[in-house]
């Protein structure tokens, strides 16, 4: 399994099979990753000793995230696995996040930066295995987050870079804790640990299935009545 | 809203050198007006006053092109796009977030989509060809703060401008 994860600053490439994670490279140079992608699906190919050729499927981290980021990713998943002739499996960018996190007791709220003041986040608690999902993906200001977060009687475990980033408005709530800046961007590795027992029950999808979660998806055409006219 | 009446593209064009003087980094302004009202040749005075040096073509057709000045300078154009969704491709959030300055021609199409911050720059056509009536409008609180520096920086360079201190900022 290939898997390719680009939804935030970071871009990462890990393969791996029924024995785990074979290699997995990351990269977080600001909006470079169009120019590593390539490279790091080589450099990981080569680490672990396998050709293209060996790949059977193509795991891909279908978002919530920065569009440049996830464009990139899922475009060049796509390429492979229709070049291959392959299937997909898509996961969302918070699922790898809470995955990593899954021995915490807490309520696991990932939690990334939308830009603009916004960030994506659910909510989840781990289970034997793994990670639940226990609230929808939703993009909120941090302010309306935390007036979430103040209501929650739970204790709450927060990741990511969207957490770090507006460490002052979600530190000072007494519910709360940051995991910590190593779990600031969904990895690879976790979108391939997490991919493999989905690839085990085939839940996979075709290549022309996969699409980025939007969240908010504006699900209206552009009233062009003035250039129609014009 | 303020309004400046221009005779000349070059008057239109100054009129966007006053504005690129005052531009912050993660500003937004959406142009809006028909067919060969200005936006392009504002966008294009706009830029060269933000100090881009490379010609500025139409965005029409790419939807988007980058250029350096003072700030990175993004100039779009939704007109070719048929679905809000479509919207999200330009990366709005990230433009701004990485502090560049965005045009956006036909923006007023886009309204769901827009931040909750920008000037809109409304061209409509006046009795001469070339006459034009510009009205701005505030629109946030990023821009109704700067509502009368940009007032002030108006009706030095355009004394006839009106300012009808209108609340809608």
């Amino acid at each position: 399994m290939l898997g390719i994860e680009s939804a935030t600053a970071q871009v990462g490439v890990a393969v791996g099979g029924h024995e785990g994670v074979l290699a997995s490279a990351h990269s977080a140079c600001d909006r470079r990753h169009a120019e590593n992608l390539t490279p790091q699906i080589e450099f990981v190919c080569q680490q672990a000793g396998i050709s293209m050729k060996e790949i059977s499927v193509v795991a891909v981290d279908i978002g919530p995230g920065l569009f440049t980021g996830l464009r990139v990713g899922i475009a060049a998943a796509m390429a492979v696995a229709y070049g291959l002739g392959v299937p997909m499996i898509g996961v969302s960018s918070l699922d790898l996040g809470a995955f990593a996190a899954a021995q915490s007791r807490r309520l696991i709220m990932p939690c990334y930066d939308a830009r603009r003041g916004e960030v994506f986040t659910a909510s989840y608690r781990a289970v034997p295995g793994g990670v639940q999902r226990i609230s929808d993906p939703s993009v909120s200001t941090p302010d309306e987050l935390a007036a979430e977060l103040v209501a929650l009687s739970q204790d709450v475990l927060m990741l990511g870079d969207g957490a770090e980033r507006y460490l002052e408005v979600f530190g000072v709530l007494g519910n709360v804790e940051f995991a910590g800046a190593n779990l600031n961007y969904p990895s690879a590795r976790s979108l391939v640990e997490l991919a493999h027992p989905k690839a085990m029950r085939e839940e996979f999808v075709s290549p022309s299935d996969i699409d980025p979660l939007y969240i908010r998806l504006p699900d209206a055409e552009i009233n062009w009545k003035t250039r129609d006219n014009s | 809203m303020l309004t400046v009446v221009t005779s000349s593209p070059e008057e239109t064009g100054s009129l966007a050198q006053v504005l690129a003087d005052l531009a912050e980094p993660g500003d937004v302004l959406v142009l809006v007006g028909g067919l060969g009202a200005g936006k392009t040749a504002f966008s294009k005075a706009y830029g060269e006053a933000l100090g881009v040096t490379e010609p500025m073509t139409s965005p029409t057709f790419t939807l988007a092109r980058e250029y350096q000045g003072r700030f990175s300078l993004h100039h779009l154009d939704v007109y070719r796009l048929e679905q809000m969704v479509e919207v999200l491709d330009l990366d709005l959030p990230e433009l701004l977030d990485s502090g560049g300055v965005v045009l956006i021609e036909w923006g007023d199409m886009i309204l769901p989509m827009l931040p909750a911050d920008y000037l809109e720059v409304r061209f409509t056509f006046g009795d001469g060809d070339d006459d034009r009536s510009i009205d701005l409008t505030c629109v946030g609180p990023r821009w109704s703060g700067r509502e009368a520096r940009i007032a002030g920086a108006c009706s030095r360079c355009f004394p006839t401008s009106t300012d009808t201190g209108d609340a809608s900022c």
